[in-house]
């Protein structure tokens, strides 16, 4: 199993996380971070921003899926320009559902 | 060194708090977020939650698309792992859908800031 960690545009959220779900990756977490990439944040004016305000997208999926899942993540997340955001992807050696005790996804 | 991330009921975080505490296990990230599993959310008609059908009409029955979780990120040494999973599974069982999911990630190295310390002893 591989954890997918998708640093996408908040507004682009809601649009990815839908597009998952049609997808057949209904489960996932989403939470609020900041942070800033190559381009070193962003300035507009004479005013620069450091760090910026993003969506972090977490999934788990099955070590077959993760090339689909990436796909719906990439093409749903693009926009062409910097700042579109970053997807790692990690192992996972073990999962547990707490209800069950089942250790599948 | 393994790092376990559980996603559990807000409500629970005190009794899962003190069953690590319990194992020694102090160190804990809480993080609160939005999440859903395979029910996708709060599922009125999976969930098995009794809903009038007039209003089941009127609204979408997908309920809430996203509900609040705590997400909490645990670095053990590789012989607790098992320990620390078992006590989140013990203390957050209610039964009903939606107590959560571990996950157990490997992980290379943990550095402590202050003493510079790395590897098993910076936990």
């Amino acid at each position: 199993m591989k954890m997918i960690r998708a640093i996408v545009r908040p507004e682009c959220a809601d649009i990815v996380s839908d597009a998952l779900d049609e997808a057949g990756f209904s489960s996932m977490t989403k939470m609020p971070v900041f942070g800033r990439g190559r381009q070193k944040g962003i300035t507009v004016g004479n005013v620069h921003y450091d760090e910026i305000p993003k969506t972090l997208i977490l999934i788990v999926v099955e070590d077959e899926a993760v090339d689909e899942a990436i796909k719906v993540i990439r093409y749903k997340a693009y926009t062409g320009n910097e700042g579109d955001g970053k997807i790692f992807i990690s192992p996972v050696e073990q999962v547990r559902t707490v209800r069950t005790g089942s250790k599948e996804l | 060194m393994k790092e376990i991330i559980a996603f559990i009921r807000p409500s629970k975080m005190k009794d899962t708090k003190k069953i690590l505490d319990e194992l020694n296990v102090s160190s804990v990230t809480a993080i609160p977020v939005l999440g859903r599993g395979h029910q996708r959310g709060l599922n009125t008609v999976l969930s098995g939650i009794d809903v009038h059908p007039e209003i089941l009409a009127k609204a979408n029955t997908h309920g809430m698309k996203f509900v609040p979780k705590r997400m909490l990120v645990i670095t053990a040494q590789d012989d607790k792992t098992e320990l620390i999973v078992e006590a989140i599974v013990k203390s957050n069982c209610t039964g009903f859908i939606g107590d959560g999911k571990i996950f157990v990630c490997p992980t290379d190295n943990a550095v402590r800031i202050r003493t510079n310390e790395s590897g098993d002893e910076a936990l």
